[in-house]
């Protein structure tokens, strides 16, 4: 964008600059806690409650969950998971979002609103898990993945993106001998970049964050994902969940392996964003119209 | 493929069509052939997966015991509905709900939307996504994270902001157990654990507005909030929109575990909701039957609301989620 | 219903959608780890190739059970077991947080393991209803065929039994292991003795509060630190102090909940003047267990009441790293105001297992089963499954378990098979523990100290159906009326009025099930 010089102009960038580093460094403190108290003892997290620097440094927690080669399984099943699932669900969502995305195609009123139904009426967690076991899925990694392909709500939303697509550039591709998937594959879906970016996002996010499906639907704890992993030593460590620490004969898990764990788990994931924040750049959409 | 495009230049696009004749209906449906087969995977996902397990719901209606099954288990209508509605906090338990909703709708929904204005402000890709990468760390921080940094923050046993308002000499306060404090806090727990997440989706509409529009409004001498208020509000209406209907919908669904792990006896009066209800009435006591039945009812609720906010939409000249 | 076109109709579901899905890789993959892991999944390979000499097949087993570690633990300890045992086992772990979740949904399909571990004394209340129908074995018949598990203490069996009848066998737990742990050397240096009683108790508080025990010149410590839990916080501690009955009490002959007694009351304006006067955390209605444990290792409260004296081992390890001065005791007998003590008991168990007619076929197969616990409770296997291998993970001292200096060893290997051991040490014979922190020798003593004086709850075997249906949610009123009077929301008959709610929502029907039951 090219650069406003007024005064105002300049006033409102440093405003505008001042405020958001703020709110970053609000955001950040409660990270830089975690990660240092990942570096240190757990007696020095208890005394100092809110840790920015360690005062001493400790790597034992990080010895610790790398001793074995649990988590580092654990990992490769989450990035396995995550990639394979988010690159099916991607598939599918779009092709359903431009489907529906269509406004001369019959009936997409009813199947939106039958998607949104979903979104509201479910039927339980004990006939869901019937349906994978006469699926055969129980112990397979499928079952991670083909229950929750498709979320209706990132379904809904890429189809509003394609919805605002101008339809005269499907128009003209028709009268170049496109069929609808050429359509959908050789100009919808590039001219969609951001689109694509994001809904990539929340399906990696929400396949790295599978929990329950893995509690319920895998037996092998040996195919666990990470977050498994995670949400076990935190629940744990925090003395939340009423039932499970009571029995003294458990003594919770050291606090600052849950703060090594939350940074070896949440690490991969939060790498994700950088790399698809270049397709949120600006004008990407008009390059490849003009192109 | 000749016939389709041949068809496809003729019949006028842009507008709804009317059915005319089912002749003209077959044809229509012949043309869009492929876009139905698009569908097909996304349908039988949701049939497999959503629809078959919905017979689920006939436990509502049903003193089910998990040994009897859904064939074997009594019926007893709606005595489950009963029980909620003559439970006598349920007014209270439902008034919670909606308040937290409606916070939920007037303090978070429009941070992120005005998050992501401030961020595509900024000058300088670097810092652009520098920020954005800061803001949305939070979203990783499971509740139970959360919510005992809040504990190490505003506790009155050593918390750091009421040492710090003690140091500047003001009375501390009880934000744990104070019943007025539990709302605002499970507001600012959401903006700061959600809110640069939720920037993401608006910053990804406003990515495909066309940079000319920036140029002659700059042209026309409109200065920056000119411009956001002209070109860029306008351009992720319909993303709000969308998002603003799907919210509603999950009205009754506020997040269990967060409100859960802040809850407590002091605050109970206004912290309990439907879905913390649900935990200790339903599902800690193995009350299958009553747990899908209130499931049941927070549907229903949505399902209006739902329905009604996408008619309004559709009034206005939107259009809507279905 | 027909199950056969469903499932078939859905395969071929399946298969449409795997086509277009292309998702061959990710079958691969399963398949590949099934094979390369033999130890986790189908025995029945290893079974039908290894050239077997014995006479007798090793019997399988698959058990189903909480994991109350971080992951879980490796084969070393399962493959010993299985050495000892004659068995080939399948240990199912999953997430104690969210088991009842697995445990329901595994139930409702008729998928539970041989062997199904519940969770917590919660859990098998509310399994009791299936009990009763019929869905596990009555085992109480068989169990004079083994001589090992015929030695579990029949009034514990007692307090698991479902309408008399015994189904399940139990994973014991000291009956009285609660009291406080306290600073020694704050209270040397305030020249204070152990809290002979309540009144002593209180003293002990304020003056840690008050008196500078830390000695830095700051009024910057508390005496007692507590948490959001009435029971296995300080709460139920100290109202049995006071005499309060234990959950239920007899009242002209008939039973009545604790929280109809004076004796409650009393515990309850004994927790209000110590909050009032600012001797324990002022928070403490929304304190989590491990925010009062950073408290009291963090040097800032001198009291700690819980549900388990032998918390002090792991209260003394962060502790002494912020204070390498600082001494821990622990104490128990504190008598209340008549004079007298008393201590709340458990009902023994901590957890119980139970044996699914689904998946146990006949009674051959149930007593092969059987015959494993029976050998569980040996010695031999109590000790390996309890405290690992020797000389890897504990050694024997003075004929007691002196755990490895490798703590992240014992904790990855052995703590997950530490709570599936049946029975307790005197059934079972396993080691008790080495102890050498003088605070935790002191309690071991206290443990059985307790017992003396232990108070029972007289509805522990009992059963009414009211409380197993609506007991949590009704408990709940009762548990939000007592910290509202401790921080002075409710008066006396504020809380009367939530006692009586308590019983026109349903405990009225409580008293009177258990009534009726009590008399028998």
């Amino acid at each position: 964008m090219v650069e406003d010089r007024s005064i105002g102009g300049r006033i409102f960038a440093a405003v505008n600059f001042t405020l958001l580093a703020l709110i970053a460094l609000v955001t950040v403190l409660p990270f830089i806690h975690v990660v240092a108290g990942s570096f240190t003892t757990s007696a020095e997290i208890a005394a100092s409650k809110f840790v920015l620097i360690p005062k001493v440094w400790s790597f034992e927690a990080y010895k610790f969950i790398f001793s074995t080669d649990t988590i580092f399984k654990a990992m490769g099943v989450s990035i396995g998971v995550t990639l394979i699932g988010t690159l099916f669900s991607m598939f599918i969502t779009a092709l359903m979002a431009y489907g529906l995305s269509r406004r001369d195609l019959d009936g997409r009123n009813v199947v939106n609103f039958l998607v949104v139904f979903t979104m509201l009426f479910h039927g339980g967690m004990i006939p869901t898990f019937l349906v994978v076991k006469e699926l055969g899925l129980i112990d397979s990694y499928a079952a991670l993945i083909l229950p929750s392909a498709i979320s209706a709500f990132n379904m809904i939303i890429l189809k509003n993106f394609f919805q605002n697509i101008p339809e005269g550039l499907e128009e003209s591709a028709k009268i170049d001998g496109c069929n609808d998937f050429g359509i959908l594959f050789r100009i919808v879906l590039p001219l969609s970049m951001p689109a694509i970016a994001t809904i990539s996002l929340f399906y990696a996010v929400t396949y790295w964050n599978t929990y329950m499906s893995a509690i319920l639907y895998l037996d092998d704890s040996a195919k666990w994902p990470i977050q498994v992993l995670l949400r076990q030593i935190v629940v744990l460590a925090s003395g939340m969940d009423h039932s499970a620490t009571l029995d003294a004969a458990v003594p919770p898990p050291d606090q600052a392996i849950k703060m090594a764990v939350i940074v070896v788990a949440t690490l991969p994931i939060l790498m994700v964003y950088p790399f698809l924040q270049k397709h949120f750049a600006k004008g990407a959409m008009l390059g490849s119209m003009k192109g | 493929m000749q016939e389709v495009t041949a068809q496809a230049s003729r019949v006028p696009e842009l507008k709804p069509v009317s059915y005319k004749s089912s002749s003209e209906l077959k044809k229509r449906l012949w043309r869009n052939k492929y876009l139905y087969v698009m569908l097909i995977p996304g349908v039988l996902f949701f049939v497999l997966f959503k629809y078959l397990p919905m017979y689920g719901l006939i436990i509502s209606f049903q003193d089910y015991k998990p040994y009897q099954g859904i064939t074997g288990s009594e019926w007893v209508g709606m005595e489950h509905f009963k029980r909620l509605f003559t439970e006598p906090d349920f007014l209270k338990i439902l008034g919670n709900t909606l308040i937290l909703f409606g916070m939920n709708i007037i303090f978070y929904f429009p941070v992120p939307i005005i998050l992501a204005l401030m961020l595509n402000e900024l000058r300088g890709t670097f810092f652009k996504r520098f920020f954005q990468t800061l803001v949305y760390l939070p979203h990783f921080m499971s509740w139970v994270i959360v919510v005992s940094i809040t504990y190490v923050m505003v506790t009155m046993d050593g918390g750091i902001i009421n040492e710090l308002l003690i140091y500047f000499g003001f009375e501390p306060i009880n934000f744990l157990l104070n019943p007025g404090w539990f709302r605002p806090m499970y507001i600012i727990q959401i903006i700061w654990r959600e809110a640069g997440w939720g920037t993401i989706i608006y910053l990804a509409s406003i990515a495909a507005i066309d940079p000319g529009l920036y140029e002659a409004a700059r042209m026309d001498g409109a200065g920056r909030l000119r411009q956001i208020w002209h070109i860029t509000l306008p351009a992720i209406r319909s993303v709000i929109i969308t998002l603003l209907i799907l919210k509603i919908g999950s009205v009754l669904d506020l997040g269990f575990e967060h409100v859960y792990l802040m809850l407590n006896s002091m605050n109970r009066e206004v912290a309990e909701i439907i879905d913390t209800y649900v935990y200790t009435a339903g599902l800690r006591q193995g009350q299958f039957s009553y747990s899908t039945a209130i499931g049941f009812f927070k549907s229903v609720i949505g399902l209006i609301m739902v329905m009604s906010v996408n008619k309004l939409s559709k009034k206005m000249g939107e259009e809507g989620v279905y | 219903m027909t199950k056969k076109s469903f499932t078939l109709l859905l395969s071929s579901l399946l298969t449409f959608s795997m086509l277009t899905a292309a998702c061959g890789n990710n079958n691969g993959n399963n398949e590949a780890a099934a094979t390369t892991d033999p130890g986790t999944s189908g025995g029945t390979n290893t079974a039908t190739t290894e050239p077997a000499p014995e006479p007798e097949k090793p019997t399988e087993i698959k058990i189903m059970l909480p994991l109350n570690t971080a992951e879980t633990p490796p084969d070393t300890i399962k493959a010993e077991v299985e050495k000892l045992t004659n068995t080939k086992l399948t240990y199912q772990f999953f997430p104690a947080d969210t088991y009842e979740e697995k445990l329901n949904s595994s139930f409702a399909t008729d998928s539970l393991p041989q062997v199904t571990y519940l969770k917590n004394q919660t859990t098998f209340i509310q399994m009791k209803e299936s009990i009763k129908d019929g869905q596990f074995w009555e085992i109480g018949p068989y169990l004079p065929e083994f001589p090992n598990l015929n030695k579990l203490k029949p009034e514990i069996l007692n307090n698991t039994k479902v309408e008399g009848k015994l189904y399940s066998l139990y994973i014991g737990r000291p009956l009285a292991r609660q009291g406080i742990i306290y600073r020694k050397d704050w209270a040397d240096k305030l020249g204070l003795k152990a809290p002979a009683n309540l009144d002593e108790l209180f003293a002990m508080a304020q003056a840690f509060t008050e008196k500078d025990p830390d000695g830095n010149g700051k009024k910057d410590t508390i005496g007692l630190v507590d948490r959001n839990e009435l029971v296995y916080g300080a709460f139920k501690t100290v109202s049995s102090w006071f005499g309060t009955p234990n959950n239920w009490g007899e009242k002209d002959g008939q039973l009545a909940p604790e929280f109809t007694f004076p004796q409650y009351i009393d515990t309850m304006d004994f927790f209000k003047k110590l909050r009032d006067g600012g001797y324990m955390n002022k928070d403490f209605a929304a304190t989590s267990k491990t925010d009062a444990v950073n408290m009291f290792v963090s040097g800032k409260a001198g009291l700690y009441i819980g549900g388990s004296m032998q918390d002090i081992d792991t209260l003394n390890k962060d502790l002494i790293k912020n204070f390498p001065d600082a001494v821990l005791d622990t104490h128990s007998m504190v008598a209340g105001p008549d004079g007298k003590f008393a201590q709340w008991m458990i009902p023994g168990y901590n957890n119980v297992v139970l044996f699914p007619k689904s998946a146990v076929k006949d009674e051959a197969e149930l007593k092969k089963i059987l015959a494993f616990f029976d050998k569980m409770m040996t010695p031999e296997v109590a000790n390996l499954m309890y405290w690992g291998i020797e000389g890897k993970h504990y050694t024997v001292v003075d004929g007691k378990a002196k755990p490895a200096d490798d703590k992240e060893l014992i904790e990855r290997e052995v703590k997950g098979y530490k709570d599936s051991v049946i029975g307790e040490y005197e059934t079972n014979g396993m080691y008790q523990s080495l102890n050498v922190l003088p605070g935790r020798i002191h309690a071991e003593e206290l443990v059985l100290e307790n017992v003396k004086v232990g108070v029972a709850d007289p509805t522990a075997a009992l059963d009414s159906p009211t409380y197993t249906s609506k007991g949590v949610e009704l408990q709940q009123i009762i548990t939000d009326a007592t910290y509202n009077y401790i921080y002075g929301q409710l008066d006396k008959a504020g809380f009367e009025k939530q006692v009586e709610a308590w019983k026109s929502r349903g405990g009225a029907a409580i008293i009177e099930e258990y009534n009726a039951v009590y008399k028998k």
